[in-house]
């Protein structure tokens, strides 16, 4: 039996149950929350940032990563409001210029309303979202990846750089990749990144609205519906 | 080298949280973390070696590669940095011809750099083998290297 407490996101009260997190009370309401590196069956570890919200406690508010906040008795959450969207879409502009070769991260800039990227394309074909390092270690418990180093130099990587014995090759951490999913246009030379952009036609939408989902194939695996 | 390693896993056998006073406890005895080290560890405290590996990159404390004989340190935090680390730095890179984190050929020296030692009061700092030396100089920084190298051609130098 779930306990529940009430909390209300975006002036819509609803129920969530004791222990989930923010984020997973929304999606199961059908409130988009845009999301890259939480999926329902890993640890969130707050990586991607996109999925940050307004929590309004005592007239002050504070911006964090839904994914790692508890729903609370009386909760108010703004998941959609102008600061919060301006946060994100500079969240996202980050994301599309450090791994633009990604359908799925594509996608998700453009939802988040950016339109022109200005920081410089670094073209690195990882965002550390660390989805294939949590599948490794928490599906298959194989612990044949993980995050090594710190600051500029994290990176995603074998042990001792040599495939261990405990990947039999199941090949999670490849489907599970944003970058798994390439461009509409084909993947992208090295150094040749750029924003696409080409599909905002059909995020347009009449009521559409940046942070909105449409819930079109935001790459396989990547859409809000907060099934697997 | 062996019989250390099982002297210090001693007692901490299956216990995952001693992994970073056990990784110490090696880095302390061996001066480095080897490989089969790390293997060792991984079995005894039934943590993954992707853990430990990842732990063991994460701090500067640890090293996976064996040291030189004398490990220069070099502080560059903010009071060094402003009172002159770089100068230092330059000048033992060029002394010693390797690069930041890297051994001199000969296996003789070690540099490295961290971001603060925590003494700021005698910036800048250099550590040479544990032993602190405040406020130094780039001509002060010389003659303690080509002192160590003379110590060491003469057969006087303590390991």
């Amino acid at each position: 039996m779930h306990q529940n407490v009430d909390l209300v996101i975006d002036g819509s009260k609803i129920s969530g149950r004791r222990g989930e997190t923010v984020l997973d009370a929304a999606l199961r309401y059908g409130i988009c929350i845009p999301h890259l590196c939480h999926m329902p069956t890993l640890t969130d570890i707050g990586a991607c940032r996109l999925c940050i919200v307004d929590h309004i406690k005592n007239g002050r508010s504070k911006v964090t990563t839904s994914c790692t906040l508890l729903v609370q008795e009386g909760m108010v959450i703004d998941a959609n409001s102008e600061r919060v969207r301006g946060l994100r879409r500079n969240i996202a502009e980050l994301l599309v210029t450090q791994a633009p070769n990604s359908r799925a991260i594509q996608d998700i800039a453009l939802r988040c309303g950016v339109t022109e990227p200005r920081y410089e394309f670094r073209s690195d074909d990882c965002v550390l979202c660390g989805r294939c390092v949590r599948a490794c270690k928490e599906h298959y418990q194989a612990h044949a990846i993980g995050f090594v180093g710190r600051g500029q130099e994290r990176h995603v990587e074998y042990p001792f750089r040599e495939k261990p014995e405990s990947c039999i090759m199941c090949r999670a951490c490849v489907t599970l990749c944003p970058m798994s999913i390439t461009p509409c246009d084909g993947p992208m030379k090295s150094g040749e990144g750029y924003f696409c952009g080409k599909c905002a036609s059909l995020t347009q939408a009449p009521q559409y609205e940046a942070g909105d989902c449409t819930r079109c194939d935001l790459g396989e695996g990547f859409d809000c519906s907060g099934h697997l | 080298m062996a019989n250390s390693l099982d002297t210090i896993l001693e007692g901490r056998r299956s216990q995952p949280h001693q992994l970073i006073e056990v990784l110490q406890d090696v880095q302390h005895d061996h001066g480095y973390l080897s490989r089969e080290a790390i293997d060792t560890v991984s079995e005894s405290l039934g943590v993954p070696v992707m853990e430990v590996y990842r732990v063991a990159n994460f701090y500067t404390a640890f090293t996976l590669e064996p040291r030189g004989k004398h490990v220069i340190t070099l502080c560059k935090g903010t009071a060094c940095h402003v009172r002159g680390a770089n100068p230092l730095i330059e000048q033992a890179l060029g002394l010693l011809d390797v690069g930041e984190g890297e051994t001199t050929e000969n296996g003789l020296f070690t540099l490295e750099t961290v971001n603060c030692i925590g003494t700021c009061a005698l910036a800048p700092v250099v550590v040479l083998n544990g032993v602190y030396h405040p406020l130094m100089t780039p001509a002060r920084l010389r003659a303690l290297i080509n002192r160590v190298r003379r110590e060491e051609e003469e057969g006087t130098g303590h390991a």
